[in-house]
């Protein structure tokens, strides 16, 4: 019955609902590009989110374990591999991405007899300076958002993530309000901070649909501080090693929040 | 240049293949007070034909670990290559780092892989490892090995390359009858030593470069601590070398 186009045309909608109520509940994750790199932020209680892939990408993940970790690997190998047979310079983002990953994807997801990848994913990739650092957002379904960058300007200075569409989008919104390129590292922690509030309050059914109150946003981060663990990790650009990715620790982020 | 002959010598330093290889020499290292020294000089040979003068043949592995080479860079830079990328693979994959033993193990099988090569005459590759082990015991660490790949952690000093004789008779010297014992020296003492022991190789090595006076091409000298790898800029060698030296 799935072979009639209609209901294949079903079955993919019923399968995107199903991802989507799955991948709701899921913390948000914000990175940000600052004067010395970019930062990469989220909250949450165990696993970690935060991952280094090569040794300019980062990638913030949410949805299912499982999903994410086979995600996680096949960029790994992907990217290593091209720094092995070629250079570490020939490992691109826009290519891991558009090339590999999303058609990996698309695929899973409308294949409908298998299982579909329960996984959003947010990459960044630092660069010489911060015109060229590229920020990416990779859905379930193989879909690429570069925050409304057209192809041939892809210069963001800012990614988010987030469990629902209206989450990331009021995130983004607070973001391209709040964010000037070449801030101090101090201030990115804070905003992406509160950003990452912005996109908390705005899920669920009752979550806010507009950017809420300066008071309310500053009341919920220090709430949230108390009871969750801060992730967070960053990308830094004048380094002069190869490796571009540090965890940073909790009391690193801490004491930058000046808590 | 001839064919190979199917019947070369077993005898890894002294068989020459009917290619002059390039080779590397000499490298030496040891424990000071500031964690592991480790110090090369920068001539590549290729039978009596000096091929390159600047060669590096200290190569960083990863934050924390140190190859030296001496023996074909050709085969020698590969191995670096492929340690640094699956330490890299292990660590990004499995979320911690592979510990030194699995980091002197994997060193040890890529110069086992590399036997068959050695004894048809080519690709010989005779490496020191240096590595600060952050473990239960945590401590700057150093192993050498022979062709075929058999590790051998070293308390105190390690010299391998052509002109290596002569480097371990002074590190020998030094340790035992120097002002202090080379465990006791701070970095600008180190440093002397160091550049002191590979000039007098190459005094009698044509293979060693030392220190170039003329063309002012000075070792590498690279540091493993606690706080990861140093590499001396080649002025801090140049005043070294100008105040205790020259």
């Amino acid at each position: 019955m799935i072979e009639e186009p209609y209901r294949w045309v079903e079955a993919i909608a019923n399968r995107g609902e199903y991802i989507e109520t799955q991948l709701a509940a899921g913390s948000p994750i914000v990175a940000l590009g600052y004067r010395d790199g970019i930062l990469f932020l989220t909250l949450g209680k165990t696993r970690q989110k935060l991952f280094e892939i090569y040794d300019r990408i980062a990638m913030g993940a949410i949805g299912h374990p499982g999903d994410i970790e086979r995600l996680r690997m096949a960029a790994i190998e992907l990217a290593s591999t091209e720094g092995f047979t070629r250079s570490a310079a020939d490992v691109s983002l826009r290519r891991l991405a558009h090339y590999s990953l999303s058609p990996v994807l698309k695929t899973a997801f409308e294949q409908v007899y298998g299982a579909p990848y329960l996984a959003r994913l947010l990459f960044a990739e630092i660069g010489a300076n911060q015109e060229n650092d590229l920020f990416l957002r990779l859905d379930y379904d193989g879909a690429i958002a570069t925050n409304n960058a057209t192809f041939a300007q892809t210069r963001q200075d800012f990614g988010a993530l987030s469990g629902t569409r209206q989450s990331t989008e009021l995130m983004e919104k607070y973001l391209a309000a709040e964010h000037a390129a070449g801030v101090t590292f101090e201030r990115a922690l804070k905003l992406s901070l509160d950003a990452w509030t912005v996109g908390h309050l705005a899920l669920g059914d009752g979550g806010v649909k507009e950017i809420p109150a300066r008071e309310k946003i500053l009341a919920e981060r220090k709430e949230r501080l108390r009871g969750t663990g801060v992730e967070a990790a960053i990308l830094e650009r004048n380094d002069k090693r190869a490796i571009r990715y540090r965890p940073l620790s909790e009391s690193e982020i801490r004491s930058g929040l000046g808590d | 240049m001839g064919h190979m002959s199917p019947t070369v010598p077993i005898s890894p330093i002294a068989s020459p293949a009917s290619i002059p290889q390039t080779q590397a020499t000499t490298i030496l290292a040891f424990k000071f007070l500031g964690g592991v020294l480790v110090a090369g000089d920068r001539r590549a040979t290729a039978g009596n034909t000096v091929v390159y003068d600047r060669a590096d043949k200290v190569l960083e592995i990863d934050r924390f670990s140190i190859m030296a080479i001496a023996g074909v860079p050709a085969t020698a830079w590969e191995m670096a290559r492929v340690l640094e990328h699956s330490f890299q693979f292990f660590r990004r994959t499995q979320l911690q780092e592979m510990s030194v033993d699995g980091k002197v193990r994997a060193l040890s099988k890529l110069l086992r892989d590399n036997f068959g090569f050695v004894l048809q005459g080519v690709g010989i590759v005779v490496p020191i490892f240096a590595t600060y082990d952050a473990g239960s015991d945590p401590a700057a660490r150093l192993y050498f090995y022979d062709a075929m790949g058999a590790q051998f952690e070293v308390t105190d000093y390690a010299a391998t390359g052509s002109g290596s004789p002569a480097v371990r008779g002074i590190l020998f010297y030094e340790n035992n009858w120097g002002k202090k014992p080379l465990a006791k020296l701070n970095e600008e003492e180190a440093v002397t030593i160091a550049l002191r022991a590979l000039d007098t190789a190459a005094e009698s090595d044509t293979a060693t470069g030392g220190v170039d006076r003329g063309g002012k091409i000075f070792p590498i000298i690279k540091i493993v601590s606690a706080e990861g790898i140093t590499t001396l800029p080649e002025k801090k060698i140049a005043a070294v070398f100008k105040r205790s030296v020259a």
